[in-house]
């Protein structure tokens, strides 16, 4: 967790600020809540663009090129499906199951599509991304792996992990080179074991104070009382122990996953974030957020952007002019309106 | 770029057709017939694209951001020098948006007026978007959301009524009335069935589905058998079909879960989750105003056929008396409490007097 990038490595640059930021958030916002929502699509667009717009590397920037109207008519898809579905099952209540095995098929399908869009939509210094996942190798690693991570009571999450940064990593080509993500597994397992091993030495401080400090509070009280201290007790083991753990887990295997990238023609990729600093943003970002009513999300959106270009760098193997576009269709948006309604990341993995 | 050459011209970079090959370059114009010529020349003079002006692609303005042009060519021309850029285009599609969306005291009045529209449309967007809906849900198909709903309540928590024929029958005869109260054309719009079950988790009940069709619990008719209650009770039911609660207030929670997924969508896994329990909890003053509506369309309609609209308030009373205890705090509630509800029954009857 060293506080400065590998000697050759050319840092990532975020030159967007927050005013003008707000100005275009809030302007997004304004125009989708008066055209009931379709505006949105276009928001979605600027957002994306600007973010893009302003990340450089090598005085290189990225860019976003999808238009509105694809991504209103992929959500417009979406949409329709989602509330026939909903209508459906109230009324054939049966179909339920049937539903049930063709959303398990259409999942990896979705999230592929949504990935492919989106990397033939942006662009670094001109040339397009692209995408060669298949939806049978989805199938694998977001529905296949889960199901024996719970089997296997979550001791294998870091392989799971691993699968999935591989699976978005080594599937993303920037025109015709390709990305290869090289880590060892062991880099996953001591992220995981530094967070639970975080988690364990909060909980036996927590239990050592309470014991000492508040000793007659934990003397049993009667029934029903004790309810309250317990729900506190979780609160602040949430914002104690599991969000700094996750934080942990997060930068570390951030930064295995960069330092352990390479794309084609010797580039490689270096990052090093640390979790106290990731946290200490993540956490005020989200105080400031709330006590403003959201209208500081901007500025913590700036905020987090900068921090994480950054600590992000590249260090070249040679002249970043050789890249070339590969001609490709990008097809519909749909599947990037999936995970936009799903919450479901399928941006590129910067 | 600080040891440039000094040349006129627009200066930015240029890139190659599909290439990330980028080198520093700049838009030279001249007369070109009836529009203007545009040249695109590297440092050592040599023309990299050129077109008229009209057949560049210029993309939109957004903040800061380098401004791109797209030779028809594909070869594209980015700088950061937007001024230049402008005084080269002039007005471009966008200019206008970029306009309002930069930072100064108007946007002050912005974000008032989101404010207000935010309100605005929980106020009255999402019932416009549900209207909108339910206009578009086939009659078939809503009265198969009515058919389905009884076969899981059916398979997973009802049982066949146990009640005497004689005593569905009182019951079917103040249905009857009451219905036959109801204007015409509401009449043949829903398919108004009375089903009785028994369900015992749910004590004295009766709950309507979107198409029309009422269950009433064994419980209620055994301890509710007189008609001015039962009047009370079903036209508060029939209220809520006959304004189409149900499939407003399932077309109101999609239209609110799509809104906020795509509108917040970036605001953060922690942040959206506050979003969508703020949305529950207003979301339940909306079904408390459902109840209060159906309760008046109750009164009334009894009041219409005959009844003694004093009987919802008896029902509420005695439930009041057996479960007040019970009741959740008025915010965290689908219902109004029975007091509450009692209170406006009575301002209700005064005033039909």
């Amino acid at each position: 967790m060293s506080e400065s990038l590998p000697v050759g490595a050319k840092p990532f640059e975020f030159t967007g600020n927050a005013k003008e930021w707000f100005g275009i958030w809030i302007v997004n916002l304004l125009l989708s809540i008066v055209t009931l929502g379709i505006y949105s699509a276009w928001a979605k667009v600027r957002h994306r663009k600007y973010f893009y717009g302003n990340t450089y590397v090598e005085g290189r920037n990225f860019d976003y090129h999808a238009t509105g109207k694809q991504i209103l008519i992929g959500r417009l898809i979406i949409i329709g499906v989602y509330v026939l579905l909903n209508v459906l099952l109230l009324a054939v209540p049966p179909l339920g199951w049937l539903m049930l095995v063709v959303l398990i098929f259409a999942y990896p399908w979705l999230i592929v599509r949504g990935m492919l869009f989106n990397a033939r939509m942006s662009s670094f210094s001109n040339v397009r991304f692209g995408f060669i996942g298949t939806t049978g190798r989805a199938f694998l690693v977001f529905l296949v792996y889960p199901i024996l991570m719970t089997l296997t009571l979550f001791t294998t999450f870091p392989i799971w992990d691993r699968a999935l940064k591989r699976f978005s990593v080594d599937n993303h080509k920037l025109g015709q080179a390709t990305f290869k993500l090289d880590v060892n597994l062991s880099a996953f397992y001591m992220a995981f074991l530094w967070a639970i091993g975080f988690v364990v030495l909060v909980n036996v401080i927590g239990t050592l104070l309470l014991y000492f400090v508040f000793h007659d509070a934990v003397s049993p009280t009667p029934d029903g009382v004790q309810n309250l201290p317990v729900l506190i007790l979780i609160q602040v083991l949430f914002f104690a122990a599991f969000l700094p753990a996750a934080f942990i887990y997060q930068a570390l295997t951030r930064n295995a996953v960069y330092n352990n990238t390479t794309l084609q023609g010797g580039h490689r990729f270096a990052s090093n974030v640390t979790a106290p600093k990731l946290l200490w943003i993540a956490v005020s970002n989200m105080v400031v957020v709330i006590c403003t009513l959201f209208l500081m999300l901007p500025w913590a959106q700036v905020r987090i952007a900068r921090y994480l270009a950054d600590h992000t760098g590249l260090i070249p193997g040679g002249s970043l002019d050789d890249f070339v576009s590969q001609q490709q269709e990008a097809g519909g948006a749909f599947g990037d309106a999936y995970a936009d309604l799903e919450g479901i990341d399928v941006g590129l993995p910067i | 770029m600080g040891d440039a050459p000094k040349l006129p011209g627009l200066r930015g970079h240029a890139y190659a057709a599909r290439s990330s090959h980028r080198q520093p370059a700049r838009l030279l114009t001249r007369e070109g017939g009836e529009d203007l010529w545009v040249d695109l020349q590297n440092d050592e003079r040599a023309v990299l694209a050129s077109a008229h002006l009209s057949k560049l692609r210029i993309d939109a303005p957004l903040g800061s951001a380098p401004r791109k042009i797209t030779f028809p060519d594909g070869a594209v021309f980015e700088t950061r020098d937007h001024e230049a850029i402008e005084a080269l285009t002039g007005k471009t599609r966008g200019s206008m948006l970029h306009h309002y969306e930069g930072f100064n005291a108007r946007l002050f009045g912005v974000v008032a007026v989101c404010l207000a529209a935010v309100w605005v449309m929980w106020r009255y967007g999402l019932d416009i978007m549900a209207a909108v809906a339910i206009a578009f849900t086939p009659p078939a198909v809503i009265e198969q959301i009515d058919a389905g709903s009884m076969q899981s309540i059916d398979f997973t928590m009802a049982e066949p009524s146990k009640l005497t024929d004689e005593q569905k029958d009182e019951v079917e005869k103040v249905y009857r009335r009451l219905v036959r109260s109801l204007p015409d054309d509401v009449q043949e719009k829903h398919s108004f069935d009375l089903l009785f079950r028994d369900l015992p988790g749910m004590g004295p009940n009766a709950f309507a589905l979107p198409g029309g069709t009422m269950v009433m619990t064994d419980a209620f008719v055994k301890q509710f058998p007189d008609p001015n209650v039962l009047a009370g009770v079903l036209g508060h039911e029939i209220g809520h079909v006959v304004e189409e609660h149900g499939l407003k207030r399932l077309y109101r929670s999609l239209s609110t879960y799509l809104l906020i997924a795509f509108l917040a969508g970036d605001v953060g896994p922690i942040l959206e989750d506050v979003v969508l329990e703020g949305n529950v909890l207003l979301s339940l003053s909306f079904s408390r105003a459902q109840e209060t509506s159906a309760d008046e369309f109750g009164l009334a309609l009894s009041d219409e056929a005959g009844f003694d609209p004093a009987g919802l308030k008896l029902f509420f009373e005695k439930m009041g008396k057996e479960y007040g205890d019970q009741e959740p705090a008025q915010w965290m509630s689908t219902h109004p409490s029975s007091a509450e509800r009692v209170r406006a029954i009575d301002a209700f009857i005064n005033e039909l007097r």
